[in-house]
């Protein structure tokens, strides 16, 4: 509300409140008054003329007082007659008055108004095509008392092209990445915003994309998005397989809990290093992904990156082969996160409670037999934080990315006890169609103020998950309790340390429990994520 | 053969059985052809969505592969690896080192060219490209018919010329190999060779996979000793056509020489002249005619321009311009 306020000092607004919204005379008694007040406020006015300037400021003052004081007691009625648009030299008409116009035809008082007022301007910045935004509420016309009009004055960013830079750290991925990204903002005065990005990751994954946003597009009420991306993974050391993806998204429902986006990806799955076992052997090659992923998400914790209050979810469900071409790539996935906080009433302690599921089903002919696409998999390992990511059971500390799970031999040829391979796991990561991970998290304040004030602060932690096989026929052997007592499990403790740039957390983990070929490591570990 | 023993049963993986065969892929073909004259018990797999792949055919047993751009080919790995030997009485005979590098040249890049270049897309998208979605099977075509041209040679302005002295080379080898043949049942001795497994390879996919108008076909079936040896080996070592359906992801292939039921179709049925081939001849004639069209519709197109330029415009002066109007009108 400080924008209309604002205004509201500088400008002494004159508005008739006695006609109602339909034309009839519901209050004549307050018309009459309110008629004197506006002629005692004009011949105020007249009278004010001549007079000098302190004198002048004093009487504003005055009148704004009685104004406050009217706001506070009663709804003046007042409706909008006319909402006038200024500044927008390339921004059309239509994009502006989309964010703001519903939310002023319905007020009927001067409060209303003001509220209305509020509204867009958060909803004019959040299109993020304007260096500033205010609303200043006019008198109407004289002919049609009650009504006011509204003036929006927009400025129109100067330099639509920015740009930024960060590393982060995402769900499943082996390491961190370094992001560039351009945007060009309102190129056709639709609040367009154009961006195109590119993504390193320490572990040579790559991506390069474009999209464009809209705020709206034709009837639809919420923001869509066009991408085209290329996405070249490097798996070789961990499953012995690079994954190029040349893909289009289009993001069709995007509100603060819902999310639709279809997808039609390109994918190519090669082998350069020719050391493949039988299971990614079979794999190679070309596929046609064409998928719908809704994703319900609330969150109702206090803080993304801290909570120590409240639940958040996540349900996604992703339906691929929705082409008619029976050739396509066919499965239904579904992932679901569920996180708790708990208030422990000292050193700004919290309990984190999560547990995090997914489960993959191949569709169409033969799926019983046919095993599940492998770069579609869950797999589990790596760094990414617990507490803050809600990507499915994908992070399980102290395990190395892709660290657990199925596995399966490489080929074996005359030179593999060569050096070049020491560094490389002789075993392939297959990944799992069903995923369970859970943890408990005990974060709080370090006894330093200087750690306080920075928002440093400490975690002790266990976490556990498991991944087994299921398609391809394994699920006649798969029985629940040899699937929980196979689950592998860490305990550990760390320091977070938020920065402007990234949340960087150090932990030491030891690994309670793994198997054979797990690839988990007691020690210290970092990661690093988005600081939100 | 320490490795096959340890590692279990030898699979095979090719490109999808069609056209009656286990597989049409000039690569494939030959390695089941080898595999079949070592008389190795062995199983298909079809790996039909990476057409593009030059690993593909490979054999594999347990973690034993041999891939097909390691070591100079699938054969030449099985050889080399112990695992089977067919031609260590040949290898040191400068004519069949010859005969082998022109059926390994001459033939294969007439057969590439037919595939690719020659023939409609059909024969090539049927052997490489039918387990694939759309788009992506139309555009591995197009990336792999740019990709034999180039190795090939072939541009618009030699196309006509590298055809020519494509199918001169093979014939010259088809009469070499007529030659060496003679009425003996293999190219060189009473035993098959790797040479006998590549050329079966090729004559098969020649003779069913391409088109009646191939002139490469043509060509093949002017040498009935040819033709007559490849019947024999199919007959004995392809067995029944039907049992080459797509679709089945691997097949257990016996080397029981009596399991064929059935033989496939006749190749003597087949014409040795090509049907009429309009397309050389009219070559000239139609590049006259399209040069003729372009230079119609270029014509067409500037005299369109000319039209606008001159004609163009006068619908500016009805065009009104309304004042910005920055406020919408809420009268009710």
């Amino acid at each position: 509300m400080a924008a209309p306020s604002e205004e509201l000092q500088d400008k002494q607004p004159t508005w008739n409140t006695s006609i109602p919204r339909n034309g009839e005379e519901d209050e004549p008694e307050v018309e009459e008054d309110d008629r004197h007040e506006e002629e005692e406020e004009e011949d105020d006015e007249e009278e004010d003329e001549p007079q000098t300037p302190e004198s002048k400021l004093r009487s504003d003052g005055e009148k704004m007082a009685k104004l406050a004081n009217r706001l506070r007691s009663e709804p003046v009625t007042l409706r909008v007659h006319d909402v006038i648009i200024k500044g927008n030299t390339k921004t059309k008409d239509s994009v502006i008055e989309a964010e703001i116009i519903d939310e002023l035809k319905r007020a009927s008082t001067l409060q209303e108004i003001f509220q209305a007022a509020g509204i867009g301007t958060v909803r004019l910045r959040q299109l993020d095509i304007f260096d500033s935004v205010s609303f200043m509420v006019d008198a109407g016309p004289k002919e049609l008392p009650g009504t006011a009009n509204v003036l929006v004055e927009i400025v129109e960013t100067k330099n639509p092209l920015t740009g930024e830079i960060g590393m982060y750290t995402k769900p499943g991925a082996r390491s961190w990445s370094l992001e560039g990204a351009l945007k060009l903002k309102n190129l056709f005065g639709y609040a367009d915003i154009w961006d195109g990005s590119v993504s390193y990751g320490w572990d040579q994954t790559t991506e390069v994309s474009a999209g464009v946003s809209l705020p709206r597009l034709s009837r639809l009420l919420t923001p869509v998005f066009a991408r085209a991306s290329l996405l070249s993974q490097d798996w070789l050391k961990l499953s012995s397989y690079k994954e190029q993806a040349l893909g289009i998204a289009l993001g069709l429902l995007s509100t603060k809990n819902h999310e639709l986006v279809y997808n039609m990806t390109w994918r190519t799955l090669t082998d350069p290093s020719q050391m493949a076992g039988m299971s990614v052997r079979r794999q190679l090659g070309h596929s046609l992904l064409s998928s719908l992923k809704y994703t319900f998400k609330v969150d109702q914790r206090d803080s993304p990156l801290r909570p120590t209050r409240g639940y958040a979810f996540s349900f996604t469900t992703l339906l691929a082969g929705l082409n008619p071409d029976t050739r396509s790539a066919r499965f239904l996935r579904q992932e679901c996160d569920v996180r708790f906080a708990f208030p422990l009433g000292f050193y700004r302690a919290a309990l984190n409670l999560g547990i995090s599921g997914g489960v993959i089903f191949p569709c169409g002919r033969g799926y019983l037999d046919r095993p599940s696409s492998i770069p579609d998999r869950f797999f589990m390992g790596g760094n990414t934080s617990l507490v803050c990511s809600l990507a499915g059971p994908s992070s399980l500390l102290g395990f190395q990315s892709r660290g657990l799970g199925p596995t399966e031999p490489r080929r074996q040829t005359r030179d593999t006890s060569d050096s070049d391979s020491v560094t490389a796991s002789e075993r392939d990561a297959l990944g799992g169609d069903l995923a369970v991970s859970a943890f408990a998290d005990l974060s709080f304040d370090l006894p330093l103020r200087v750690f306080q004030e920075a928002g440093i602060h400490g975690h002790v932690f266990a976490c556990a998950g498991n991944l087994v096989k299921l398609t391809g026929n394994e699920w006649q052997t798969f029985s629940p309790k040899n699937f929980l007592q196979s689950f592998r499990s860490t305990v550990g403790c760390g320091v977070i340390v938020p920065t402007k740039l990234f949340r960087m957390e150090v932990n030491y983990c030891h690994i309670v429990k793994q198997f054979e070929h797990d690839h988990g490591k007691t020690g210290v570990q970092f990661s690093f994520s988005t600081p939100l | 053969m320490e490795q096959l023993r340890e590692g279990g049963k030898l699979i095979l993986v090719t490109t999808k059985p069609c056209f009656g065969l286990p597989t049409a892929c000039p690569n494939c073909l030959p390695v089941f052809f080898y595999l079949k004259f070592a008389r190795l018990p062995f199983d298909l797999y079809f790996h039909s969505t990476f057409p593009d792949s030059d690993q593909i055919p490979y054999v594999e047993s347990g973690s034993y592969v041999a891939y097909n751009n390691e070591k100079g080919g699938v054969i030449e790995c099985l050889k080399e690896d112990g695992i089977v030997n067919l031609d260590s009485d040949f290898n040191t005979i400068p004519e069949w080192i010859s005969l082998k590098a022109m059926v390994s040249s001459a033939l294969a890049d007439a057969l590439m060219h037919e595939l690719w270049i020659a023939s409609d897309r059909k024969c090539a998208q049927t052997i490489y490209h039918s387990d694939l979605p759309w788009p992506i099977g139309p555009i591995l075509y197009l990336k792999q018919a740019r990709a034999a041209k180039q190795q090939l040679g072939i541009t618009k302005e030699n196309a006509n010329r590298k055809e020519a002295e494509i199918y001169k080379k093979a014939d010259l080898a088809y009469a070499a190999l007529s030659t060496r043949l003679g009425e003996d049942s293999f190219l060189f001795g009473d035993r098959p060779s790797s040479l006998d497994a590549l050329f079966l390879g090729h004559v098969l996919i020649t003779l069913q996979a391409l088109p009646d108008t191939s002139v490469l076909k043509s060509k093949l079936l002017n040498y009935n000793n040819l033709v007559k040896y490849t019947e024999k080996l199919s007959a004995e070592l392809v067995g029944d056509v039907s049992a080459w359906s797509s679709g089945s992801p691997a097949v257990s292939s016996s080397t029981n020489p009596s399991s064929s039921t059935s033989k496939p179709a006749g190749f003597s049925n087949w014409c040795s002249k090509p049907k009429t081939k309009p397309k050389k001849e009219r070559t000239e004639e139609e590049k006259k005619f399209r040069r003729r069209a372009k230079y119609f519709l270029a014509a067409q197109f500037i005299s369109v321009l000319v039209f606008l330029s001159l004609f163009g415009g006068s619908d500016t002066a009805d065009v009104e311009f309304e004042e910005e109007d920055d406020g919408i009108d809420y009268n009710e």
